[in-house]
């Protein structure tokens, strides 16, 4: 094809010393121990061994650790997505790139609604109803609520259907959010386009919700401080696609002013005043600065909340956003993420007789693979 | 280690290539030989005992019936014991379970079938080395006398683990002489560089669509997708296949040797005869040239060239896999073979090209179905799938969806598996000096792009099979 001579000997001189200055710069170069981008650690030099070597596991894991330490792997892996994506690919890596710049999970058949309904049920059946008052909250995610956001024939499976059977197979009662969220739609952003987590309106969608339920007074958000703290959000769904131009998002925070909070996580023992700790912005996972990310309890006291009732809130990370709303309503919140509390919720719920709520909190999309659920009771 | 690798591309080749270029040319062969054995080290660290023994085995073959072959029945006797020996570690190795869990299924006996992993490459290098004694019983070509060189012909890496199937007397001349010529190291990383786009830009992305569709429930799989599914497969596999030639035809090329080709745009053929000439020619003449003709062809009656036939055929299928359905695919193959040859090949040659080509072409599709999916179970409902109207959609969004996400890279595929590529060059070579010199700058720019691209490829993508090197 290439007919001219010179240009040939210019080409394949260029492949070949391209070929060469990659494998010297990979050789020599310092090691990253950890892609912000792609939010996970990258492999480490594999050490041989008489065994792996003859197994094959040592080539198998250097092949590994040359692809996570290739120069400018960056740059090459947001090569792929972005030609992908031009070339018309609505999925990649699982990932829906959507309208208006909106990245959707798609939801997947779920494999363990069963055991997550017997463990539920489990729980509830040993919850003294008379004194305490529990709902169970499965919120949809994206590819639910923005249905309208996703590519064309996009195909997905209804989520609300996996909420009602656990709704009514549990029989804990139910706190549905779909129709609030679905309102809410029109008053702004609900998701963030590049992250799996809904926005603080949409948590605060789910907050109306609860309160529909719980008869409470919902605030309103012109009561709240907004604040919003970072336009340079990249959340989970980025770092799948390594799409390195896509639009990145907003958060916005409330804050009560009316609140007087004291917030212990019981783990470090650390104490503050807030439920947000922005020292998060500077890191790639933003979202984490709800309720400082993880841990296996937090205790949040509102010495000038509504109401003397005590809230043990056992949630995944979608709750993190909401309870900046709740609190206002309780005077003692137990946020347990039980993934990490190892002593059992029940028993925890034994020693502590002054809870009279329970509140289950789960997003649809990852309940299915999580694991803390197996340790509610 | 596939050729499309990061370990491959960027280490062992530019280094291999580098030692074999600067050392004396008596070192060569062995310099090439290190390297290919740690390059099937590499896969397959245990096993390489094995293609030791074997090569040992046939190399000492050869010694002997040079030195004693005197009578027709002494080297007969050489050529027996090679070939069962040979035979015999490849059903072990290949076949033992399957025949043993054949034979539980067929008088329901309850044998263990043994747990015998499969060596890569084994089915190739056999063909090899037993290439080697039955020229050499027929007189087509000298023993080998230095074992060095023997093993660096069947153990050369370009062609160890996936073809083509390179025979002894092709070879035998370079690899005591051979000259390395610039120009042939151009043309050879050209061709090898065309392979790794084919293989990690086209042959990959059909692969994971093949993938994704295959295991979708019956429910949701519509006719369409499902014959977009059978596409898939048939492209993966071709661009796969002809891909890793490509790429050992370059690799040898740059050393110094000239492999056949393998691959001649199958897809567009007009029959199935066609097909079978430009489809894996390595191993079809192989075939032709140490069973079909042997037994006698065509040239002894019509019911010995059917049962010839089938031999073959049945031989082929067994070939690919030891599994039911790779049988069942080479059998599928002899029935039509026999059919266009008595029975409808001269009215198919009266029809339209292109009704030739689409008869050929769906032949090829279906056929690729039954040799894709291994589960007998599986496959009949794969092919209930294909012509389920009434009963499933003929279309649905499902298939759109695929459509509009893969759409562009498989219509690409379908043009290059015309001879698109030769018809360019033919139009290049005709340019004016001016105009050939830009359509080069032109050409060699979106070879860099496809370069970066295929390396972007290779850093990023988990999904990289070589599909053959389970044959």
């Amino acid at each position: 094809m290439i007919t001219n001579t010179k240009i040939r000997k210019v080409l394949v001189c260029l492949l070949c010393v391209s070929i060469m200055s990659l494998s010297v710069y990979l050789v020599l170069s310092p090691k990253r121990v950890y892609s912000e981008n792609e939010n996970r650690y990258l492999a480490k030099f594999p050490a041989p061994s008489l065994e792996t070597v003859l197994n094959g596991e040592f080539m198998d894991s250097l092949s590994d650790w040359l692809a996570d330490h290739f120069p400018r792997r960056d740059f090459f892996v947001g090569l792929k997505s972005g030609v992908e994506i031009a070339s018309g690919r609505k999925c990649i890596n699982n990932i829906y790139v959507g309208k208006d710049d909106y990245l959707i999970e798609p939801y997947n058949k779920p494999q363990n609604t069963e055991r997550i309904t017997d463990t539920l049920t489990g729980f509830y059946q040993k919850i003294d109803t008379e004194r305490i008052d529990i709902n169970l909250m499965l919120v949809p995610t994206a590819v639910t609520i923005y249905s309208d956001k996703l590519p064309a024939y996009a195909p997905s499976l209804d989520q609300t259907e996996t909420a009602y059977a656990i709704y009514d197979a549990t029989g804990i009662p139910a706190i549905d959010c779909t129709q609030r969220l679905l309102d809410g739609a029109s008053q702004g952003q609900l998701y963030y386009r590049t992250d799996h987590h809904w926005t603080t309106l949409g948590a605060y969608q789910g907050y109306l919700a609860y309160c529909d339920t719980k008869g409470l007074t919902p605030l309103t958000l012109k009561s709240l401080t907004a604040q919003t703290v970072t336009e340079e959000f990249a959340g989970t769904l980025y770092s799948k696609i390594n799409d390195y131009s896509h639009k990145r998002d907003e958060i916005t925070v409330y804050t009560n002013p009316e609140d007087t909070l004291t917030v212990t996580y019981m783990d470090t023992g650390e104490v503050t005043d807030s439920l947000y700790n922005f020292d998060y912005l500077e890191e790639k996972d933003k979202y984490s600065l709800f309720l400082n990310n993880i841990h296996p309890l937090v205790v949040i006291e509102n010495t000038s909340a509504a109401s003397q009732d005590e809230l043990m809130l056992i949630k995944d990370s979608y709750a993190n956003s909401m309870v900046p709303f709740l609190a206002h309503h309780y005077r003692k919140i137990y946020v347990f993420d039980t993934r990490y509390y190892r002593d059992g919720s029940s028993s925890f719920l034994a020693d502590h007789e002054t809870v009279t709520d329970i509140l289950l909190l789960y997003n649809l999309n990852t309940l299915d693979g999580d694991t803390g659920i197996r340790g509610i009771y | 280690m596939v050729f499309s690798c990061i370990p491959f591309l960027f280490f062992f080749l530019p280094l291999c290539l580098i030692l074999y270029y600067v050392v004396p040319f008596s070192w060569k062969n062995g310099t090439l030989l290190i390297f290919s054995l740690i390059f099937y080290a590499w896969g397959e660290p245990v096993y390489i005992l094995l293609m030791l023994f074997s090569t040992l085995l046939d190399y000492s073959n050869g010694r002997l019936m040079e030195r004693f072959g005197t009578t027709r029945g002494r080297r007969i006797f050489f050529l027996c014991c090679s070939i069962c020996i040979n035979l015999s570690i490849l059903a072990f190795f290949k076949y033992a379970g399957f025949a043993v869990s054949s034979i539980n299924g067929i008088f329901n006996t309850q044998f263990t079938p043994p747990q015998i992993r499969l060596p890569v490459g084994i089915s190739f290098y056999t063909f090899q080395t037993m290439s080697y004694i039955i020229d050499l019983y027929r007189g087509r070509v000298k023993a080998e006398h230095s074992y060095v060189s023997y093993l660096t012909y069947v153990s050369m890496f370009p062609q160890l683990v996936a073809g083509p199937i390179v025979r002894f007397s092709d070879i035998q001349q370079r690899l005591h002489s051979r000259e390395i010529t610039y120009a042939a190291f151009e043309q050879g990383m050209l061709r090898f560089m065309t392979g790794l786009f084919k293989k990690v830009l086209i042959a990959n992305q059909a692969g994971v669509l093949w993938e994704e569709i295959h295991v979708l429930g019956a429910a949701d799989t519509s006719v369409a997708t499902a014959w977009l599914g059978a596409l898939c497969f048939t492209l993966q596999l071709y661009f796969d296949f002809s891909a890793y030639s490509d790429m050992a035809i370059g690799m040898g090329k740059m050393l110094g040797f000239d492999y056949s080709e393998n691959f001649r745009y199958p897809l567009t053929a007009v029959s199935v005869t066609d097909f079978w000439r430009r489809w894996h020619i390595s191993l079809s003449t192989w075939f032709r040239d140490y069973v079909y003709i042997p037994l006698g062809g065509n040239r002894k009656g019509v019911p010995r060239h059917l049962f010839n036939i089938a031999v073959v055929w049945f031989l082929t299928g067994l070939w690919h896999g030891a599994s039911w359905n790779f049988i069942l695919w080479g059998v599928y193959y002899g029935v039509l073979l026999i059919l266009e040859k008595y029975i409808w090949g001269k009215a198919l040659a009266g029809f339209p090209r292109f009704i030739q080509h689409a008869y050929t072409f769906l032949i090829v599709v279906f056929g690729f179905v039954i040799f894709a999916i291994t589960d007998l179970g599986e496959l009949g409902s794969y092919i209930r799938l294909l012509f389920s109207f009434g009963a499933n959609p003929a279309a649905d969004t499902r298939f759109l969806w695929y459509l509009g996400n893969y759409g562009p890279v498989l219509v690409l595929a379908c043009v290059l598996a015309c001879p698109v590529y030769p018809w360019i060059c033919r139009k290049a070579a005709a340019l004016s000096r001016e105009k050939s010199r830009v359509f080069s700058a032109l050409s060699a720019a979106a070879a860099v792009l496809l370069f970066l691209l295929s390396t972007a490829y290779m850093v990023s993508d988990t999904y990289n099979p070589f599909l053959y090197f389970r044959f």
